[in-house]
């Protein structure tokens, strides 16, 4: 790791002479003020240790110049500092996302896997997908052993193509991995959704709208008919269950819509959704995507209405995506989604098995053959994760990024993807897709912890197993 | 009555459990 990726944190081994005892001087912490949008308060950040701090604002002179604030921040600075290199660059992978096949029923335009491998793909044989398993079996007993089961997530294209080898494969080894299949829901009927309910496997369907039109603009079979009517039938069948969310990708088409569509969300009960921005890891998906600036409005309108919901309702539905940032700042190593951090998650906390067997660092990079750092069934796991493909990704990290190098919420945001810089913006080290949709997520989430609301955006008890490592009170 | 400073961290374990923008596999399905 090169000290680029590292903080500025515990410089007592720095020539300069300075003690640090002022901000932004010398030796003193780095920190950077933004506007959060708050009629009283004001934040105070040190990016590099993702430190943050909401100030009255006709108090931040007395912040910045008493000592006692500096000395409670430089009391934790060298353990956060820790915190963030761990969470950044010791973790080891624990999860798969695995594709049993290259095909797919549904031809959405925004899809960032090539329609030929869509439409003329191949299937792993069950054979196959068992052999698989039980190599990853092997690997993750040297590397996962602390007792956890190593997470496997079936992902496409569309992995209920090849649904008896993967329920095979979750038969046999359900006391081994933790199991996820994320879904366009088409192919689900009722045997499948007992199947995977009664052995409590996560699961994640594709809704993009709160009604048919909107939700089947972009997600239609190779014939053109949509099936968002089925997804919805499945969702009434999982009320009583927990363990699914759905994913709404967002574009041009249904962005005006998203109020609408947590409202739709909400009646239908689901108790945890991600409304993404689409990928732009292909020229499909960038054709469909919004600006940012325009995007953030509805998002935000949307996340308001999520909160109205649950003070009526006294029901919670979580919008994943927005919860992981509002985490990364109350507490970044609880966080549960590894794209908004840098280096990603790809390729050091979980990587993607093509049906191929092809490793890639996630599943975005399945359509980009030079980020292919090996093949699982020649046992090049190890080697694949220090490939130079990987390497490249694992690698990529905020601080060798423009603008992202200055920005004070850089370890809340991550720049993600990859992926998408590599394809869209013309190399890995230039900034993500979504870069002002960011700075709006942070903005609000800092709004609704300076309201004392965080609570009501986050997952129920998201804080057990978490301990308080630091609360100032005064100034 | 609001605070002068609003500041606290909380902090766990890093598992490197964690996923992509995909799907979220509940923690109590272990």
């Amino acid at each position: 790791m090169s000290n680029a990726g590292k903080s500025n944190a515990g410089k007592s081994g720095s020539s300069a002479s300075s003690r640090g005892v002022y901000f932004n001087t010398g030796n003193g912490p780095t920190i950077q003020l933004i506007d959060i949008g708050h009629p009283d308060y004001i934040a105070l950040l040190a990016p590099d240790t993702a430190f943050w701090s909401l100030l009255k604002k006709d108090k931040l002179g007395e912040a910045l110049t008493n000592r006692s604030f500096m000395g409670q921040y430089r009391e934790k600075e060298a353990s956060f500092s820790s915190e963030m290199q761990t969470l950044r660059f010791d973790l080891a992978p624990s999860a798969v996302y695995f594709n049993p096949t290259e095909r797919c029923n549904l031809n959405c335009h925004y899809c960032y896997i090539p329609e030929t491998i869509r439409k003329n793909g191949e299937h792993m044989a069950e054979e196959e997908l068992i052999k698989a398993l039980s190599i990853l079996e092997t690997y993750f007993q040297e590397t996962v052993t602390d007792g956890r089961r190593p997470q496997i997530v079936f992902h496409g294209s569309e992995p209920m193509m090849n649904c008896r080898a993967v329920f095979a494969a979750m038969e046999r080894y359900r006391e081994v991995f933790l199991f996820g299949i994320q879904t366009n829901g088409s192919l689900l009927d009722d045997e499948g959704v007992g199947f995977l309910t009664e052995r409590g496997i996560s699961i994640g369907l594709s809704l993009d709208g709160h009604t048919g039109q909107t939700a089947d603009a972009a997600r239609k079979n190779w014939e053109g008919t949509g099936f968002s009517e089925k997804v919805v039938s499945i969702i009434k069948k999982l009320k009583d269950y927990q363990n699914y969310s759905v994913l709404c990708t967002v574009t041009q088409q249904n962005m005006k819509f998203l109020p609408d569509i947590v409202d739709h969300f909400h009646s239908l009960k689901i108790p945890c959704c991600m409304l993404n921005p689409v990928r732009c890891t292909l020229p499909g998906g960038r054709k469909l995507k919004p600006q940012d600036h325009e995007l953030a409005a509805y998002y935000l309108r949307a996340l308001d209405r999520s909160y109205e919901l649950y003070q009526k309702t006294g029901r919670k539905m979580v919008i994943a995506n927005f919860a992981n940032v509002l985490l990364s700042i109350v507490a970044p190593t609880a966080r549960r989604l590894m794209c908004d951090i840098s280096p990603c998650g790809g390729g050091r906390c979980f990587f993607a098995v093509s049906a191929r067997g092809d490793l890639f660092p996630c599943s975005e990079f399945i359509g980009i053959p030079e980020f292919c750092g090996g093949n699982l069934f020649k046992g090049e796991i190890r080697q694949a994760l220090s490939s130079p493909a990987f390497k490249e990704v694992t690698g990529r990290i905020v601080e060798r990024i423009e603008p992202c190098a200055r920005c004070a919420v850089r370890h809340f945001c991550g720049s993600p993807c990859p992926a998408e810089a590599h394809k869209m913006n013309g190399a890995i080290n230039r900034p993500g897709a979504s870069c002002e949709l960011y700075e709006e997520q942070v903005r609000y989430a800092l709004r609704v912890i300076a309201d004392g609301k965080e609570d009501k955006y986050l997952w129920d008890h998201w804080d057990v197993d978490t301990t308080t490592s630091m609360k100032i009170t005064a100034l | 009555m609001k605070k002068d400073v609003i500041a606290y961290r909380m902090s766990c374990q890093s598992s490197g459990a964690g996923l992509s923008h995909y799907i979220m596999v509940a923690k109590k399905a272990e």
